[in-house]
């Protein structure tokens, strides 16, 4: 057995350093596990969900890499001698994997600036959803038709993103048109009362309705409301018909695109049939 | 309405219909609101348990978004390095919880009150808030029991400057309700100056006698770090 394991295998390593080596990695890695899974019980009541997904990941690797650097010199290698040679090979690698370095990096600044955190409602680049995860490379949507999509960080990093709900309220707007013989007052006062009678309408900031324009066939009426960025698209989708049953109910009309015809002085029409048709 | 009750529980009045039944071989928990808003009806699949209902912080309906609850009421002007106690109404929402000996856990909550949300602060660093409109009373005021408390709001001004206050806004999580005849929370504003005052409950009843509602993230079992009250730093009208 001992011989076995004083079996030379490469230089001055012996089967036994490679056990070490293996043995001290998958005890990091057992070690980095029950250290995680204890972080998570422990934190997650006190750390919002994010931060600490980055905190594990961080911890994890850390010991997994702290054990590794230090059983290296069991395998009789130098760090001294890796800064050289790594120097010389990280530019070779570094060429070769340029978007991996670059996601990588824009992974890391995403971590800090935190402009989008996990589970927060998204568009980049034309991609909408929910952010699922922030790995280190990439970035993973669930699109709101329950779509997997992977975003390289790079692209994350440099893209404009719309975050909807990194502030906690935000405002939406209708534009609701009613008959010119209708009276905008009272359909004002109508769309109040509906909005007020929403729980998540907010009351402050107070929702805006006023006679917008005069158009070709309705004087439109705008509606600015407030809802809390979690719940607003709830509110939106509820509240647009509420509004149109209630003007509905007090007689008011959302009428149908018209145009007044005027057939001029003498009147009446010459049809093709030859049969005119009086004024 | 409020207590501990055994599985033959019922409570009926013009508002709320609400109670444990066996029908078609199952214990029934039932609960229906008069208005027609929405109605529950759960299998309990218990023998040994209780059914306790009491007031809880009033910030789970529809649906849960927020721990704050914010008291719009009429202006009050404080003169400096002063005290004064007042009397504000608070909204109730009504849970009902299953209880066994080692264990309990939340059935139902409803409420015969409105809700209406509103921003405290501005929205990329507010906080949105239940928001309650109360007049402000000398004395406790009565009140329905089954729809609003009463807050004994102890106010500090420890600036020197005369200081207008007309909204107030707390944080659930300290939240202490008691109740027998009357539902009570006794909370403290300290007015930093014209702009901050921190908010805080204390845990003691209005008056004696009263019993020490359960509260909802207990129910939940749900960790919470103590905190020093609410700091209400965009103003206090």
């Amino acid at each position: 057995m001992a011989d076995v394991l004083n079996t030379v295998i490469y230089n001055t390593i012996t089967v036994w350093d490679v056990l070490v080596v293996i043995v001290v990695v998958i005890l990091a890695i057992i070690i980095a596990k029950i250290v995680t899974l204890n972080l998570k019980k422990i934190l997650s009541d006190k750390v919002k969900k994010d931060v600490l997904e980055i905190i594990i990941k961080i911890v994890n690797y850390g010991i997994i890499l702290i054990a590794f650097l230090a059983v290296l010199p069991q395998l009789n290698i130098d760090l001294s001698g890796l800064l050289v040679a790594g120097g010389i090979a990280g530019l070779v690698i570094g060429f070769a994997s340029q978007s991996v370095v670059a996601n990588l990096v824009s992974g890391l600044f995403l971590m800090i600036e935190r402009p989008i955190r996990i589970g927060d409602q998204i568009s980049i680049e034309g991609v909408s959803g929910f952010v699922e995860d922030i790995h280190i490379f990439s970035t993973i949507i669930r699109t709101y038709d329950g779509i997997y999509i992977r975003i390289p960080n790079e692209k994350v990093f440099t893209s404009n993103i719309t975050n909807y709900v990194a502030n906690v309220a935000r405002r939406f707007e209708y534009l609701i048109g009613i008959r010119y013989a209708d009276d905008a007052d009272k359909a004002i006062e109508i769309i109040k009362k509906v909005i007020d009678a929403h729980p998540f309408a907010l009351k402050n900031p107070s929702p805006t309705i006023f006679v917008d324009e005069l158009g070709d066939s309705s004087v439109n009426i705008r509606v600015r409301i407030w809802a809390p960025s979690t719940v607003w698209y709830d509110v939106k989708m509820e509240l647009l018909w509420k509004i149109k049953v209630e003007l509905e109910r007090n007689g008011i009309e959302i009428p149908f695109p018209q145009r007044v015809i005027w057939f001029g002085d003498k009147g009446g029409v010459k049809v093709e049939s030859g049969k005119d048709i009086p004024a | 309405m409020y207590g501990v009750y055994d599985y033959d529980f019922k409570f009926e009045n013009q508002e709320i219909t609400v109670g444990v039944e066996k029908r078609g071989g199952f214990l029934r928990y039932f609960r229906s609101l008069k208005n027609g808003s929405d109605n529950v009806e759960k299998i309990l699949a218990s023998d040994t348990g209780k059914i306790i209902v009491n007031p809880v912080e009033p910030l789970n309906l529809p649906k849960e978004i927020t721990n704050y609850l914010e008291i719009e009421f009429e202006p009050i002007v404080i003169e400096p390095n002063s005290y004064r106690k007042v009397y504000l109404k608070f909204p109730i929402e009504i849970g009902v919880f299953a209880a066994t000996k080692k264990s309990i856990d939340i059935l139902d909550i409803f409420s015969l009150n409105n809700q209406k949300y509103s921003l405290y602060g501005p929205p990329d660093s507010g906080v949105i808030c239940r928001w309650y409109k109360s007049d402000v009373f000398a004395g406790i005021p009565k009140t329905e029991i089954l729809k609003e408390g009463v807050i004994e709001l102890n106010i500090q001004n420890t600036s020197h400057e005369w200081v207008e206050m007309r909204r107030i806004v707390f944080e659930s999580y300290g939240m202490k309700i008691y109740y027998n005849d009357i539902v009570s929370m006794v909370a403290v504003v300290k007015i930093i100056n014209r702009m901050v005052a921190e908010t805080n409950f204390i845990n003691k009843p209005i008056k004696d006698g009263m019993k020490k509602a359960l509260e909802l993230y207990t129910a939940r079992r749900i960790p919470v770090v103590e905190r020093k009250g609410f700091l209400m730093e965009w103003g206090l009208k």
